[in-house]
């Protein structure tokens, strides 16, 4: 139960607004955007975002916060500097997908959820920022995690400004706040990492279809990785590192896993024989 | 510090409970659910928890599961009699329950996971706001095609095939997985062209720096010398976000390269094929 408390504590993005900002101005009311976002590990929606033309940064969607926060490791990196309730004017926003908007003001802050949970590296991705109320109540929003991304339609409405509850000092967590400090540490003792380096999968140059339970090759590119190595138009492959495999599915999924650069062995069946190929990857999408 | 080690000895010993339960049927008309706007800024919904309520919560995207606190959890039977009370339970953090019925406005859906919890954060609004019982989190509107309008202060749901994970189910794992080192990334489907990106390149985008011959890419006029800027409409900053836009194209559809080229932007439309 420890850990539930502290975990799920981590991950219930809520927070409560320390003081007052002034809004940002408004253009364009009814124009859609296509919003791409991706799901964390934690099951938070992650869009991106440039800060005045730099970035891109990672912010989770929010409406359990009433403003935009910007982590101080992010707000060092942009070199933002605040006054001395830690309010900043960013001159420009700009999420992935073309939104965009001027003179917002933030917070520069890191909220304990994020502390936490970039510390245990459980987002899967390093989390710069939480888009809230001050943000998002500029458009109406459609979330559908069937599809890869979500629709913002900008609204022509001046979003009230949230007021702080309870007394100065008061405006926290209501004393939650040592979870992320906690988490980070555990974090540290575990050897996590936020964000996880991508390495590009190799490539092969064929591609493929399905055909009578068989994985087929359609076609080979002249002078590609698979080329080099023999692989013909035609040629059936029956195994990939070892693995069977009965669909193109299946293949994709085994030669996804593997880094540029790496050899790789296919059986492959071509005039009734089997035949074995070993194939440098090399790098293309 | 020892109290520290205990805790990350036990946090991998815990495992899971169940998973997410099967589709509600199709309604294809969206339901529209009114909220109401605390000075806070937080959306306040009515809910009714197994038939009993209905109780005032806070509607939270940032939440991955939905909470309640003890009194709701007591009146609403959500506790299994025989649970026993944790050890330590800070907050009074009893564990994470199902909901047979959790109703959002005339939203009904059913096996709803939640934490059963005296969330602080929700103390402190309700303390200033009148009272809050918990949170509806993504176990719930992720189900939906969810629509929230801050100026109408209404939001309107229609279910989806989409079923969320189980929270905690997912969180074991990722705490039990080895340190996130690095990852290999593959796109879905296959493009045909390479790209790279200079260690000192602080502009946006990559370079195109090859185009395969009859490849997808080049059927859509891609060419080497590019710059890529977007790719189905997301950035392209860096090789690793190239491959990471790539990997969510599946084959066999279409998508656009926006390009830089001798100063003007082209968007190119590519129909990605099956490869490898």
């Amino acid at each position: 139960m420890i850990k539930q408390c502290l975990l799920a504590n981590a991950l219930l993005a809520i927070a409560v607004s320390p003081a007052c900002v002034d809004e940002p101005k408004q253009v364009e009311a009814g124009r859609d955007y296509q919003v791409p976002y991706r799901l964390t590990n934690t099951l938070h929606t992650l869009v991106r975002a440039k800060i005045n033309g730099k970035g891109p940064f990672n912010f989770i969607i929010d409406t359990g916060a009433p403003l935009l926060f910007v982590s101080k490791e992010a707000g060092k990196k942009l070199g933002l500097s605040t006054d001395k309730k830690g309010w900043t004017t960013l001159d420009r926003f700009e999420l992935e997908g073309g939104v965009a908007l001027s003179k917002v003001k933030c917070r520069v802050e890191t909220p304990f959820q994020l502390e936490g949970m970039n510390g245990l590296g459980m987002a899967g991705a390093e989390l710069h920022g939480i888009i809230g109320y001050t943000v998002l109540a500029h458009f109406r929003m459609e979330f559908d995690f069937t599809r890869d991304s979500m629709k913002w339609t900008r609204l022509d409405f001046d979003p009230p400004q949230p007021q702080a509850v309870g007394k100065k000092g008061d405006g926290g967590a209501g004393g939650l706040e040592f979870i992320g400090g906690l988490m980070k540490a555990l974090g540290q003792l575990a050897g996590k990492k936020a964000e996880p380096q991508i390495i590009p999968r190799g490539y092969l140059g064929i591609e493929i279809y399905d055909c009578k339970n068989k994985v087929r090759v359609q076609s080979v590119q002249t002078d590609g990785p698979a080329a080099r190595a023999g692989m013909a138009k035609d040629d059936a492959i029956l195994k990939f590192q070892g693995k069977r495999v009965a669909n193109t599915a299946q293949l994709r999924k085994l030669a996804g896993e593997v880094a540029a650069g790496q050899p790789v062995r296919l059986i492959i069946l071509r005039d009734a024989e089997e035949k074995t190929i070993t194939i440098t990857t090399g790098d293309g999408l | 510090m020892r109290h520290f080690l205990q805790l990350a000895v036990i946090l991998p010993l815990v495992s899971s409970v169940a998973v997410a339960d099967a589709p509600n049927k199709d309604d294809v008309k969206p339901i529209t659910v009114p909220f109401e706007l605390l000075k806070t800024q937080h959306m306040v919904v009515n809910i009714k928890v197994n038939g009993k309520g209905p109780y005032r919560v806070i509607f939270d995207t940032g939440a991955p599961i939905n909470l309640l606190n003890n009194k709701v959890a007591k009146e609403a039977d959500i506790i299994p009699k025989k649970h026993p009370r944790p050890w330590f339970a800070p907050f009074g953090s009893m564990g994470q329950f199902k909901i047979k019925s959790l109703q959002v406005g005339d939203v009904r859906a059913e096996n709803m996971d939640a934490m059963v919890m005296d969330h602080p954060t929700v103390g402190l609004i309700s303390k200033f706001m009148g009272p809050i019982e918990g949170i509806v989190g993504f176990s719930f509107f992720g189900q939906y095609r969810t629509t929230i309008d801050y100026q109408k202060k209404v939001m309107t749901f229609v279910p989806t095939s989409y079923r969320p994970p189980d929270m905690m189910d997912n969180m074991m794992k990722m705490l039990m997985a080895p340190a996130a080192g690095n990852k290999v990334v593959a796109p879905a489907g296959q493009w045909g062209f390479r790209i790279h990106k200079n260690a000192d390149d602080t502009m946006p985008g990559v370079n195109v720096k090859e185009v395969m011959t009859a490849s997808p890419a080049a059927n859509a006029g891609l060419q080497a010398g590019d710059r890529l800027l977007t790719l189905a409409g997301r950035w392209t900053d860096t090789v690793g976000d190239c491959y990471l836009a790539a990997s969510q194209i599946q084959p066999g559809t279409e998508a656009v390269l926006r390009v830089l080229r001798d100063g003007k932007t082209l968007s190119l439309k590519v129909r990605v094929a099956s490869g490898i």
